[in-house]
């Protein structure tokens, strides 16, 4: 394998390529560096936040989970698995931004269950996310109550909607390959009706935080922001409830057996498979694999190989390990766009990127880069799964989610923090805020008096090694005009015309 | 070397001329037949995201419709007392009511000051709709409906677009961008422009909205203009990395943006920062910050030689499934202070004639209560303002609001009496869009008798 091979496979598995790493890949092989992450202990977020001295508003306590995200994504280990709960993020989305914003520690444990949950079974985490009370809060099951047809008051059904279109199965029905499959009109068929969605609000009744006092009593705490919620068995419709495929669950039932029933219903549908593989490939290797790509993906959905259907950790594998993944010859459309955080992060980890606290704590994050973890401005994530922006991509029925957020706008904004980044807040500013952080390009600047040696150290670092003619000779014109003393400057402006190029925007 | 695309063609050859008669194909969708144009004009879309419970915005105040009103919300009902009244011009009393929190400080400005004054009008039930559609028509699958109705992406997509049951790739403003094109080729921005990111309603085949942020564009930190200086070069250098070829489509639609941010952040942001300062004070809201940067830009347009233009900005929260009634206040306020901000601000500025706002949202909610929060529904209350308006008036039919009423699917679930269609179309035709060609830029228009609703002066 090539070092540009391991840079592509790491910028898929990891937040973004190292040479130290991609040395280790190299030498282990993609999949045994697999198996040694899926053993790695799970880098968390709650037990950081829950040792801090509470702070006067609870709401200031994201600035910390955003910290503790940036370090865990840093310098965690757990690589692999802190990549895959972010795509999970992005797929079973909650945010700050709204409900949970005094809720700091509900949504830094909803992280952790992601983060957990990342190589094992779909099924586990369709409950856990279920009965999360920041999924609860978010989404409005916490605290649903069977209906009242004296007051016109019927179950929400913001949670049943949201966790089939959005978290499983999709508006319409898949094939295997992640293509519609068309009635006898040519016309694609609705997974659910409206009817289909009050049956699982009504499964969806009597749950509210932990051990409260009554079910309307509930507040939350510190404590119970943190565990399931609990069911009050009076407050759960006792009612029959019809859900997808025509399966009607009998009246009577109690509240934990309608709901372990209804997640069962919709795990075993079959677009789940394809639904899953094709959000999980688009988030780590390509924004529009193949129908052969999201078929064997999803055959691993179903059966990894044991019998067990929902394996994540076999579908992560499956969707690494997939020669789709690392074509011999790349067509145009492989790869895809990097979001403007994992921009960020592979610069930061390619640059020993810390601040003088050593802290990250960046709660502006969905402002500046238009994406911040946990900070989607709705359920419905930063983009689209389906965005086409206007030209070629559209034309050719593609999508290129990422692009959504890739506007005049935020790309100007990016253009200008990578600016900030590079002159102003690196290792040799003397000026510093407590909280700025700062990159490392001093080994740089120690070959900065050859334009060429130090271009191929930048592209080395940040390319895999590997950058266009157009590229460097551009940096190198730049390069030319600053005087070979000022070896600060030449290497600042040579990782700025990096970290702002096409080609490191773009996942091979 | 540059070559003719057929489009460049067919408007040097005069074969558009015989392309216009070749039957099935309008010329105008090919081309463009609208302007020039010798005046300024512009719409402003306030997209109000998640779903505006838009019959709690606008709700009847006679004793019979306030009544099933209230029986049918229940503890979601605003107290009739508390309502602020409103008298449309046809009835000259008093039959409907606002949202307590629309009318300024005072109770007498915002909304209901510019209902009041003929500033600004509803038009009612209104929603995305194939065709016209009964309740019995829906119970029994008789008719032609939009897909996933009810659900968030979709009832946007369907408001933005007007394909009805065809996905599209286009949106409305996007249509009527690509129309007047030709009548527009001296505008030193993009007709449409974007404060809240990329959207379908803005999306074409020809032409590009322009995204900037909400406090407007901003400039390359790391680019001059001054040929002695090192960042002009950098600029350059810059410059020519995003006009290279690349390899794979991410790559290419990546630098397309790079280039029109490059291109127009001199031009936009050197002219926003020589506007006049405004006198209106806008609410330090999102929408606020949104309109007041759009105002700002409508000072310039003469140095930008703009002629039409249509802004995208919109507010979320909308989605009140939670705490309805101590969200909806703040929402309901917050649209009012922020739109009424910024008609006082095109007066001041001279353009209220020629500045329209409406507001576009994903759907109405149920009228039944979930505890404490509402559902999806579909049909919902729109608010249009600006001087060009006939105001002082509501406009489509307005639904008598029962559970199980002749328009109630379920829940308090409105079918649309009014398609978006055509309340696009409305305005559509104010903005200089000609007859023929608004059925392109509202395609379902034909399947309904009304091709304007008559909320626009002519």
């Amino acid at each position: 394998m090539s070092k540009a091979e391991a840079y592509q496979f790491l910028n898929q598995a990891s937040f973004g390529a190292t040479e130290a790493e991609a040395q280790t890949v190299i030498s282990m092989r993609r999949e045994n560096w697999i198996n040694d992450q899926m053993q790695k202990p799970a880098s968390l977020q709650l037990p950081h936040l829950q040792a801090l001295p509470p702070p006067q508003f609870p709401f200031q306590l994201h600035a910390d989970r955003v910290d503790i995200w940036f370090r865990n994504a840093l310098y965690g280990e757990d690589q692999l698995r802190q990549r895959v709960a972010f795509a999970l993020s992005e797929i079973m989305v909650v945010s700050q931004l709204g409900a949970l914003g005094n809720l700091p520690f509900a949504v830094a444990d909803y992280y952790d269950m992601l983060v957990q949950n990342a190589f094992g079974n779909y099924r586990d985490l369709l409950e856990e996310v279920t009965l999360h009370p920041a999924m609860g809060v978010y989404l409005s099951m916490l605290g649903n109550e069977k209906p009242d047809p004296v007051n016109n008051i019927r179950p929400d059904e913001n949670y049943a909607r949201e966790v089939m279109q959005l978290f499983s199965i999709g508006l319409v029905e898949l094939n295997i390959d992640g293509s519609e499959r068309l009635d006898g009109q040519g016309k694609p068929i609705p997974t659910y009706s409206q009817g289909i969605i009050e049956g699982f609000a009504h499964v969806y009744t009597g749950w509210t935080f932990a051990g409260a006092p009554g079910f309307r009593q509930a507040r939350p705490t510190r404590f119970n922001q943190v565990i399931p919620m609990q069911l009050y068995p009076e407050f759960h419709d006792p009612g029959s409830k019809t859900l997808l495929g025509g399966e009607v669950l009998p009246e009577g039932q109690s509240g934990e057996k309608d709901l372990s029933d209804a997640l069962d219903n919709i795990f075993n549908h079959p677009n789940v498979a394809p639904f899953i593989a094709i959000r999980l490939i688009q988030r780590l290797v390509t924004s529009n694999p193949s129908p052969g790509y999201v078929r064997r993906v999803a055959e691993v959905f179903n059966n990894n190989g044991s019998g067990v259907r929902g394996d994540l950790g076999a579908v992560v594998k499956a969707i690494l390990l997939d020669d789709e993944a690392h074509p011999a010859l790349a067509m145009e459309i492989d790869g895809k766009l990097k979001e403007p955080l994992l921009r960020v992060t592979q610069l930061w980890k390619a640059y020993d990127a810390t601040s003088n606290s050593g802290r990250f704590p960046l709660n502006a994050a969905y402002i500046l880069f238009g994406q911040g973890p946990l900070q989607s401005p709705s359920v419905f994530n930063f983009f689209s799964p389906f965005y086409a922006p206007p030209g070629e991509i559209r034309d050719s029925s593609l999508v290129a989610p990422e692009l959504e957020i890739a506007t005049e706008y935020q790309n100007t904004l990016f253009t200008n923090l990578m600016l900030l980044q590079c002159f102003v807040l690196n290792s040799l500013a003397t000026d510093r805020g407590d909280d700025d952080v700062f990159i490392d390009f001093e080994e740089e600047m120690t070959v900065a008096g050859n334009t060429n040696a130090l271009i191929d150290m930048v592209a080395g670092k940040l390319l895999g090694g590997e950058i266009s003619e157009t590229l460097r000779a551009e940096i190198a014109g730049m390069v030319e005009r600053i005087p070979e003393t000022d070896t600060a400057f030449r290497a600042a402006e040579t990782i700025y015309f990096v970290v702002t190029s096409p080609e490191y925007a773009y996942q091979r | 070397m540059k070559t003719l695309n057929r489009r460049d063609f067919l408007k040097t050859s005069g074969a558009a001329a015989v392309f216009a008669a070749t039957p099935g194909l309008a010329y105008s969708q090919v081309v463009g037949t609208a302007g020039p144009f010798d005046d300024y004009r512009a719409l402003v879309c306030v997209f109000l995201f998640g779903g505006n419970d838009s019959f709690n915005m606008l709700v009847p105040n006679t004793p019979a419709e306030y009544q099933a009103y209230a029986l049918s919300r229940q503890n979601l009902a605003i107290p009739q007392n508390e309502l602020l009244e409103i008298t449309p011009a046809s009835v000259q009393t008093p039959d409907f009511g606002l949202h307590p929190s629309m009318g300024g400080i005072d109770g007498m400005g915002g909304i209901r000051g510019l209902f009041e004054s003929g500033d600004a009008a509803f038009v009612t039930n209104v929603g995305p709709l194939v065709e016209p559609t009964t309740k019995d028509q829906y119970m029994n699958g008789l008719v032609t409906l939009p897909p996933q109705l009810f659900s968030h992406n979709d009832q946007q997509d369907q408001w933005t677009s007007l394909r009805g049951n065809v996905p599209s790739k286009t949106g409305w403003a996007g249509r009527m961008a690509d129309l007047i094109r030709s009548g527009v080729t001296e505008q030193q921005m993009a007709t449409n422009a974007s404060l809240f990111g990329a959207n379908l309603f803005q999306s074409a085949d020809e032409t590009v909205a322009y995204v900037m942020g909400p406090g407007g564009p901003i400039q390359f930190e790391g680019f001059s203009t001054d040929p002695d200086s090192i960042l002009f070069q950098q600029r350059a250098a810059f410059r020519r990395v995003v006009e290279a070829r690349y390899g794979s489509v991410y790559e290419r639609g990546f630098v397309e943006v790079q280039r029109r941010a490059i291109n127009a952040a001199d031009t936009v942001t050197a002219a926003i920062e020589s506007a006049q300062p405004i006198n209106a004070v806008f609410p330090p809201s999102q929408l606020g910050l949104q309109l007041e940067t759009v105002a700002r830009l409508i000072a310039v347009r003469d140095r930008l030689q703009m002629k039409r233009q249509v802004f995208f900005v919109a507010a979320g929260g909308f989605d009140s499934h939670d705490n309805q009634n101590d969200d909806q206040p703040g929402l309901l306020g917050g649209i009012s202070d922020a739109i009424s901000a910024f008609h006082e601000a095109t007066v001041e500025l001279g353009v209220a004639d020629a500045v329209t706002t409406f507001t576009q949202s994903d759907f109405g909610r149920t009228l039944t209560s979930n505890g404490d929060g509402t559902d999806h529904a579909w049909g919902g209350n729109q608010l249009v303002v600006g001087g060009a308006v006939n105001g002082q008036e509501l406009y489509g039919s307005f639904p008598l609001l029962e559970i199980g009423g002749p328009e109630d699917v379920g829940g308090g679930r409105m079918i649309p009496s009014t398609s978006a269609d055509q309340y696009a179309a409305t305005l559509a035709r104010w903005f200089g869009i000609a007859d023929i060609d608004l059925d392109v830029v509202a395609p379902n228009l034909g399947n309904f008798a009304q091709r304007d609703l008559g909320f626009m002066i002519a």
